[in-house]
């Protein structure tokens, strides 16, 4: 069964690829013919993908969530899902390889360095702690799909800014457009990174008998929520708009995921669940 | 095919010639039944700003285009003009011709998809005035398909190629809808007036007009429903606006570096597109460099105008492809003209034996015996004529051996007696 996740997970590492590659070379080619089938391609991924998490957790016995290059792959899926959602709703089909990018990135890191067998804090049995995860892992899916859109909106800026009209300029919707999408998905982020705060604080102290309001990840998971919080107020306040507020959303999520893997790395605290 | 026709069009003459030999409506109502009279048995006249054409079937076989030409400046009265000034078409170079402007990849700026309804209403006139035959008929349809099958079929007709229209799709660029913004033109000269007109089609929000000579300004705010502002007091105004187009004959700048300095910082960064289409400009090119300003004037608006023509050059393969494919159809169908007649006289010839035959039983037996009679040799004749019908049918439309089609087209009225056939019932 093992073998199987392994060859399942390299086959999900190859599936975004190609998934990717078909949405990149339609970005710049725009064939007729991809316009569809990439979508296609992006729809068997996911479905492989859910396959993957459903046979992952039947085989461990609880939802994978426990390693963080498990918390990676939820991450891929979790982003690949988002967006397929949006190009469905929106019908915006010229941002998928710069959101997709994310999810392959992840990808790779879970394909290439995740693990089947280890042994697993009992504390995991829990349901709490899957709501927690999985609110946690939308809210930073949300914050890394703010941000691609945050790069869209650089790159198409530039563009018509130095009057290069190039496939830039071509596919991607407009500025204004970008904006509410990168604004929308901060919201959505924050609201999810929310819950998961609340859900934590609620039942983390009663699960852990060393839980410690200090732990590295809880500190770095509330300055994530307090910039993204400060970031929406200004935003409504019309602070920063535009050029700025992009730029705010990609420090952001920078500032995100090297607090993530920072903690997940050198600062592990009780938020370690493998033995 | 005998068809006949000469061009005179932007590539073969100036604006000047070209408007010489310009025909209104009314000529081509007044020159349709000179042509009728002298050379054309049926034809059409496309006749728009950068085009004159005059195609037609010509009465007598001595009809040239140089008689058609000869036509044109006489009622054009029209001195100076020499033959370099036409192109001249026959047969299956007139079809490609006219295919090929129906197409738009003949027009100034190509992909122009104006040309498609010129095009159907010249074939519309000829209609009217009894002027159109089955071949032009033919044609026309033909046209109209070439017309709607490269604007599904390719990308010609794609992307701006006018400055205003690139000026339109950078702010698409940039602005969601136009229907929150607010947008100023200055200047009420004609270029203002097209510029305002596209903002007004694109449902922009507000719309404001400013002018030196405050009355053109009224008068053009009043024609698209906008407002007037002051022309001395525009700087202190700018702030309000998302949008601002700048098409003035003036020398100098008439905003500058600081002005938008000032009026960003009174819009808190809020995105502005300005299009300067003045030549000389009107703002200061410096202004680019500030954020949250898109800056374009004519030169980088013609990058986008640029690059989409040559895109649609791109596509002049593919429209070839579909030019040929109906000229083969069409030709098919032509091809088909001598032959259907024979194939017609042909049947009918069986027929009338059959008919005489069979009447000189119809007393001597009872009805449902007759009946029984009568159909089956109406199969034994159908059996007998479907191989040579097909034949013929397939000969001619296949359209490579045209030669073939006819020879056997003659041979069959020569075996049969149709032509005597003919000669009979007349002498009847």
């Amino acid at each position: 069964m093992s073998k199987l996740l392994q060859i399942m997970s390299y086959w999900l590492l190859l599936l975004y690829f190609i998934t990717f590659l078909s949405y990149t070379y339609n970005f710049f080619a725009d064939k007729k013919i991809l316009r569809n089938i990439k979508r296609i391609f992006l729809f068997i991924t996911l479905l492989f993908h859910a396959d993957y998490l459903v046979e992952r957790t039947m085989f461990l016995g609880h939802l994978p969530i426990v390693t963080q290059h498990e918390t990676y792959t939820l991450l891929a899926f979790s982003i690949g899902f988002t967006y397929f959602v949006i190009e469905l709703l929106s019908d915006i089909r010229g941002t998928g390889s710069f959101i997709l990018i994310f999810a392959l990135f992840f990808q790779i890191k879970s394909s290439l360095f995740i693990q089947d067998n280890y042994v697993v804090n009992s504390i995991l049995e829990n349901y709490p702690l899957g709501t927690h995860v999985i609110t946690a892992i939308l809210g930073f899916t949300a914050i890394s799909i703010s941000a691609a859109y945050a790069l869209m909106y650089l790159l198409l800026y530039k563009n018509i800014k130095t009057n290069k009209f190039s496939v830039i300029f071509e596919r991607l919707p407009n500025l204004e457009i970008l904006e509410q999408l990168n604004f929308y998905s901060i919201i959505i982020g924050f609201i999810l990174l929310t819950i998961a705060i609340i859900l934590g604080f609620a039942w983390l102290p009663s699960a852990f008998p060393n839980f410690n309001y200090l732990d590295p990840k809880i500190i770095s998971t509330l300055f994530v929520w307090l910039i993204y919080g400060i970031g929406i107020i200004l935003k409504s306040r019309k602070n920063i708009i535009g050029k700025k507020f992009a730029k705010f959303s990609i420090y952001g999520f920078l500032f995100s995921i090297l607090s993530l893997l920072l903690t997940n790395t050198i600062l592990s605290g009780f938020h370690d669940f493998v033995n | 095919m005998d068809i006949v026709g000469i061009s005179i069009n932007h590539k073969t003459a100036s604006v000047e010639l070209r408007e010489t030999l310009h025909l209104s409506n009314d000529e081509i109502l007044e020159f349709i039944p000179l042509l009728k009279d002298n050379i054309f048995s049926e034809g059409f006249i496309l006749s728009t700003c950068n085009r004159t054409e005059i195609f037609g079937i010509p009465k007598l076989e001595k009809v040239t285009y140089k008689d058609v030409q000869k036509h044109l400046l006489e009622f054009k009265q029209v001195e100076g003009l020499s033959s370099e000034h036409f192109l001249n078409y026959f047969s299956c170079g007139a079809v490609k011709h006219i295919l090929e402007v129906a197409s738009s990849i003949d027009s100034l700026i190509v992909g122009d998809s104006q040309i498609h309804g010129q095009v159907k209403e010249a074939f519309q006139l000829s209609r009217d005035l009894d002027f159109s035959g089955t071949l032009t008929h033919k044609l026309y349809e033909a046209a109209v398909r070439v017309g709607k099958r490269v604007i599904t079929e390719t990308q010609i007709g794609q992307g701006a190629v006018t400055v205003s229209f690139a000026a339109i799709k950078v702010l698409e660029k940039i602005f969601s809808t136009f229907l929150t913004k607010t947008a100023l033109v200055i200047g009420a000269g004609e270029t203002g007036e097209l510029a305002a007109l596209h903002l007004k089609e694109k449902g922009i929000g507000n719309l404001y007009i400013t002018n030196r000579t405050k009355s053109r300004a009224e008068a053009l705010a009043q024609k698209l429903n906008g407002k007037v502002i002051d022309f001395n007091s525009l700087t202190d105004s700018l702030d309000k606006f998302d949008i601002i187009i700048s098409a003035t004959s003036s020398d100098n700048y008439i905003i500058e570096y600081d002005d938008i300095k000032t009026m960003m910082k009174k819009r808190k960064g809020a995105l502005t597109c300005i299009m300067d289409i003045a030549i000389p400009r009107d703002v200061n090119p410096k202004v680019a460099n500030i954020d949250g300003v898109f800056y374009n004037d004519i030169d980088s608006l013609n990058i986008i105008v640029n690059e989409n023509l040559r895109k649609r050059e791109k596509e002049i393969p593919l429209v070839n492809k579909i030019i040929m494919e109906e000229m083969t159809s069409f030709f098919k169908w032509y091809n088909t003209l001598d032959v259907v007649p024979t194939i017609k006289d042909f049947r009918d010839f069986f027929e009338e034996i059959r008919r005489d035959e069979i009447e000189k039983i119809k007393y001597k037996i009872h009805d449902y015996e007759f009946e029984k009679v009568d159909n089956m040799t109406k199969r034994i004749i159908g059996r007998i004529l479907h191989n040579p019908t097909w034949h013929l049918k397939r000969l001619s439309e296949t359209g490579t051996d045209y030669e073939a089609a006819k020879k056997y087209s003659e041979m069959v009225r020569e075996l049969f007696n149709l032509n005597g056939k003919d000669d009979n019932n007349e002498e009847e």
